[in-house]
């Protein structure tokens, strides 16, 4: 069944005023600061921490980190799909990988990389491997859910591969590179923030919310959180607004 | 010269599909291979165009000969226009313009004009099969083959897409071979119609029909008394 504009932005703004009633019933319950804080405190701690002068490096050094870890697994998840995708043999060699990377659990990740790499680097490297698996899959899917018709069609109108490659396999998967991309970004950013709690790097969300959680702020964790799911937002709306743009014929 | 296949012998499966089989094509004509489901019709024409490799053959005339296909299915690409999709089998050393200019005159022929920059998902069945119809004259060949495009689609729209395609051929002259199961489809398409039996497939009628495609009408007494003939050579 099919919802009108109006009633779905009128549903999306009750789930949101339901979740700060909850909110609200549970701080006023617990009536602490320090277990619970009011929500409209911790909105003015969101103002406050966006208008300080450090706040840009911290979260633009956040996002960075995402960025370059999406590239890197974009690349690597995209030119990797693409190879299993068109060769059995490679998906078959590929695929008990990409399930080990996807099972282990991300804190064991963190804590190898904590040996091996720099604070700085640490939250790009699960990124990558957090963001990877995703990309590739959904390359991979892509790729399988070509429709033959098509490949036989252009191969009896004796189309060059380079143009199969750049005019019928590209175009068809992109779709499910966006889709890899949005879930994948989702599941990055949370693994970003948490890299950045354990590996603490001199600028990062996680590390501004790890040094609130010593002093028991618990309003400034909840402020850094809320920025965080802001952040992961507009990353979602603007990969929202690629795929409006790039897929056009559907 | 025409086009002829000689001693074509092709099994699947165990199954004995021809077994010296022959057949000449007169060219710059419409061929129309008719016969029952599963007489082998699809393979003949994949035969014809390369795709499947027969166990025997001799081929005459088809030399350097390049085909166009038209499915059952349009097979468009989803995310390029018609116009797109039409420049997407024209000759790579045409520059953009020649392409551009080559396309918009197949789409006019085939009544499309204003629906050049949609995409298949906007057309209907019929409109899309039209593409696919402007799509084979508009790439570089010398026969165009067809594998019942028809199918589906009712005896109004069956009438209206032989009248566009008689349009098209009228203006570009190939020759064409076209594989159908539906007698009335031969009849209103075919300038010949050769019927094929059941496995393994033998020329069981060859009829030539001079009359004009856009003039056919299948009231006409000569058009009902052939239309008895096929399906008693199609039944036999």
């Amino acid at each position: 069944m099919k919802i009108s504009f109006a009633k779905k932005h009128f549903i999306g703004i009750a789930s949101v005023v339901t979740m700060l009633l909850i909110w609200k019933i549970m701080a006023i319950y617990f009536d602490s600061s320090i277990i619970v804080p009011h929500p409209e405190d911790t909105l003015i701690t969101v103002i406050k921490l966006m208008s300080n002068a450090g706040f840009l490096k911290i979260a633009s050094a956040t996002i960075i980190r995402g960025l370059v870890g999406f590239i890197i697994s974009a690349i690597l998840g995209i030119a990797i799909g693409i190879l299993a995708g068109i060769n059995t043999e490679f998906n078959t060699f590929i695929s008990p990988i990409l399930v080990t990377i996807r099972s282990i659990p991300v804190i064991a990740l963190i804590l190898l990389a904590l040996i091996w790499f720099n604070s700085g680097t640490v939250p790009i490297f699960i990124a990558m491997l957090t963001m990877f698996p995703f990309i590739c899959t959904n390359v991979v899917e892509g790729i399988r859910s070509v429709d033959q018709d098509l490949i036989e069609m252009a191969r009896f109108y004796r189309i060059s591969k380079q143009k199969i490659i750049f005019e019928v396999y590209i175009p068809a998967i992109i779709p499910f590179i966006i889709s890899g991309t949005s879930s994948a970004m989702g599941i990055g950013w949370r693994a970003i923030i948490i890299g950045e709690v354990l590996s603490q790097p001199r600028y990062g969300i996680g590390t501004s919310m790890q040094s609130a959680q010593i002093f028991l702020n618990v309003e400034a964790v909840i402020a850094w959180t809320l920025i965080a799911v802001m952040i992961s937002s507009v990353f979602e709306k603007i990969i929202r607004w690629c795929e409006v743009k790039m897929v056009t014929w559907k | 010269m025409g086009l002829e296949i000689k001693n074509l012998n092709k099994s699947y499966d165990g199954i004995n599909l021809f077994r010296d089989f022959n057949l000449s094509f007169p060219e710059e004509t419409i061929t129309c291979i008719l016969g029952p489901s599963g007489c082998g019709k699809t393979t003949l024409l994949n035969i014809i165009g390369k795709i499947t490799v027969p166990d025997s053959c001799e081929f005459q005339g088809f030399d350097n000969k390049l085909f166009s296909y038209i499915f059952q299915e349009a097979r468009l690409l989803p995310w390029k226009s018609v116009q797109g999709n039409i420049e997407f089998v024209m000759r790579s050393d045409l520059s953009a313009s020649e392409r551009h200019e080559q396309a918009s005159r197949f789409i006019k022929i085939v009544n499309l004009e204003g629906f050049a920059g949609y995409y298949p998902s906007r057309l209907s069945g019929g409109m899309r099969q039209r593409v696919s119809i402007a799509r084979a004259f508009a790439c570089h060949s010398d026969i165009i083959l067809m594998d019942e495009p028809l199918k589906g689609l009712d005896l109004a729209l069956k009438q209206n897409m032989i009248r566009w395609f008689s349009e098209i051929w009228k203006a570009d002259r190939r020759t064409v071979i076209f594989v159908t199961h539906d007698v009335d489809e031969a009849l209103l398409f075919g300038k010949e119609i050769v019927v094929l039996s059941k496995l393994p497939a033998q020329i069981v009628a060859h009829e030539k029909i001079e009359i004009p495609a856009e003039n056919r009408q299948l009231e006409d007494p000569f058009f009902k008394k052939l239309k008895q003939k096929l399906v008693k050579a199609l039944d036999a």
